[in-house]
């Protein structure tokens, strides 16, 4: 009887009650829905100090291509107010060690492995694509169709709707692991890209990517970064970001990767609301390698504040009149 | 937070209390931290990454070299206000906590006997190699370039060379302290007069261009030279690939992980020459 009561009591009383924070995105199973942005993030293995990877809902690589790419010269990175702006140019080791090297160590952890990938021509992000369908432990490709810090390839794709959908088509056909696109905020209606990227076929969307930005030395007269221009990312960028989410959600039917700016988990909630289904944390793993944790503890803690039980309750409800 | 260290028992990431934090002249600021655990590990040519506040402006945190480990439980850390960040990090105080990571990167080769240790230090690049004196001996040699007498670091923070002044070797741009000239005359002239160098070792860290001219003397010495070398780094980590060095055998290797700490003939020199032209694009 006594243990009877005791039952009763922890049901009744919120705070004591786990929220269900699994969510299944695009057919990939995530215990929650926290994710890492593609290039904070490395192979997971920078963070394993910091973060028990098998907490996370998933960790979504650094762009991988066919070939290895040396990336842009230096200054590649310059700070900005609640911002900071890079151009790194996606250096990576290739697709090859890709493989060989980093998923053997991923593969070690329960959480779910989403390769970002790109490519400099058509071609490039079908081998890509080819090469990552059926590798075990991949749960899913991001396809990089936004990065503004290369010219071929990357944003010229994603900010060309013909383009967006040629691509993401020729993709969708070499590959039966779940498809993300990653979209490009730099368009002046992200949502005509969302509808492109589900008329391709694709499962879900990422958004966003950074916005194209520059800095200038004033008293030399010079761009901050070798490259002239770099991606912003930071929360300066989080209204932009919960802004097309939004949108996009209202559009398309699509599951939706937030990301943008988010620190906190009231940051995440926020883009939940806005209706993405997962969300990633970029920019914040840079100046607290546990961000990750943080935002997810911070999303359970205002569950039960609010006294929710599963994040279907969040995901999308934003009252907006 | 108990529970979390027994959980992650390697981590580098601390609350660090401020143990002591004054200027010391010049635009100066030594500041020591607690961390036990980071100080127990660090070594010389190693850096932090602090965070100079809670907000998120400035959002990233700051790498500093460490200039000294302190009865075993504390970093000391001596910077120069440069902007921003060091401005609003003078304003932490005795008691409070910072968040610090590290001791992060690769540090200085440490001199063995027989080394005849050379430093060369331009600009704030003092503190990583004050670190390494403490383990020289007192045949080292210290030189110091600065614009001007006003932006040397203060005596005080030189003190492990105190005791042998002969060995500190001042130039600066304008004439007001030392001798009229860059660090790197001083240098190459007293490497000409020098017929015995096969033990000599150079440790450098500064500006670019200062390293650069560091290595080209040292080669032309034939001298080992490790250079500590600056960039603009956001994680300390190796995730956010900001700090990328050019290397001769071709690419980049990361500041944070690979460096700070550079054998000087491993690095592509010519392309530190920071032009950039709108042209540069590399993909």
């Amino acid at each position: 009887m006594a243990n009877k009561n005791k039952t009763e009591f922890r049901i009744r009383n919120s705070e004591l009650i786990r929220p269900d924070l699994s969510v299944s995105f695009a057919g990939i199973k995530l215990k929650n829905p926290v994710l890492t942005a593609s290039g904070t993030f490395g192979y997971g293995e920078e963070f394993a100090e910091f973060v028990d990877l098998n907490k996370l809902g998933g960790v979504i690589v650094k762009g991988i291509s066919l070939n290895p790419i040396k990336g842009n010269p230096p200054p590649r990175i310059w700070e900005t107010p609640s911002g900071m702006l890079n151009a790194i140019g996606l250096e990576n080791p290739g697709v090859e060690v890709f493989l060989n090297e980093k998923m053997p160590y991923l593969r070690k952890y329960d959480t779910a492995v989403i390769v970002n990938m790109f490519g400099y021509s058509l071609e490039e992000y079908i081998a890509v694509a080819e090469r990552l369908d059926g590798v075990q432990g991949i749960s899913g490709i991001e396809v990089n169709i936004s990065c503004p810090n290369v010219k071929a390839g990357g944003m010229a794709f994603g900010t060309d709707l013909r383009a967006t959908f040629e691509l993401l088509s020729a993709v969708r056909k070499t590959t039966r692991l779940p498809l993300i696109a990653k979209l490009s905020p730099n368009v002046t209606d992200v949502t005509a890209f969302a509808k492109a990227a589900a008329d391709a076929g694709c499962d879900g969307l990422s958004l966003i990517n950074t916005l194209l930005g520059m800095a200038i030395d004033v008293r030399c007269g010079k761009p901050r970064l070798a490259n002239c221009t770099g991606g912003l990312s930071g929360p300066a960028i989080r209204p932009v970001a919960v802004r097309m989410v939004w949108q996009v959600a209202r559009a398309v039917s699509l599951p939706i990767i937030g990301m943008g700016g988010i620190v906190t988990g009231e940051d995440a909630v926020e883009f939940l609301l806005a209706g993405a289904s997962a969300v990633a944390v970029g920019t914040a793993n840079f100046i607290n390698p546990r961000a990750t944790l943080d935002v997810l503890d911070g999303i359970e803690g205002f569950m039960r504040e609010q006294k929710l039980g599963d994040l279907r309750e969040v995901i999308g409800k934003v009252d907006a009149g | 937070m108990r529970s979390r260290r027994l959980r992650l028992p390697l981590t580098r990431l601390h609350q660090a209390l401020i143990v002591a934090h004054k200027s010391v002249g010049r635009g100066y600021y030594r500041l020591v931290l607690k961390a036990p655990e980071a100080a127990r590990t660090a070594l010389p040519g190693q850096f932090v990454m602090l965070r100079v506040s809670d907000t998120l402006d400035p959002l990233l945190a700051r790498p500093f070299g460490i200039s000294a480990v302190i009865s075993r439980s504390s970093l000391e850390l001596v910077y120069r206000v440069v902007g921003k960040g060091t401005t609003m990090l003078t304003t932490a105080k005795a008691g409070q906590t910072l968040s610090l990571l590290g001791p992060l990167g690769k540090g200085f080769p440490l001199p063995d006997k027989k080394t005849i240790p050379v430093f060369v230090a331009g600009g704030s690049g003092f503190p990583p190699l004050h670190f390494l004196t403490q383990r020289a001996g007192s045949r080292a040699h210290l030189f110091l370039g600065a614009r001007n007498k006003e932006c040397l670091p203060p005596m005080s923070i030189v003190r492990s060379f105190k005791e042998n002044t002969d060995n500190v070797h001042i130039a600066t741009d304008d004439g007001s302290a030392g001798v009229q000239g860059t660090s790197t005359d001083i240098l190459n002239a007293f490497l000409v007069k020098m017929e015995q160098k096969a033990h000599f070792v150079l440790y450098a860290c500064g500006p670019h261009a200062m390293l650069a001219a560091v290595s080209r003397i040292a080669a032309e010495h034939a001298i080992p030279c490790y250079v500590s070398m600056e960039e603009r780094m956001a994680c300390g980590l190796g995730a956010c690939m900001g700090c990328s060095i050019p290397m001769k055998a071709g690419g980049y290797k990361r500041a944070c992980k690979e460096g700070p700490v550079f054998d000087s003939l491993d690095i592509e020199w010519s392309e530190q020459v920071r032009l950039n032209l709108p042209s540069v694009r590399r993909s």
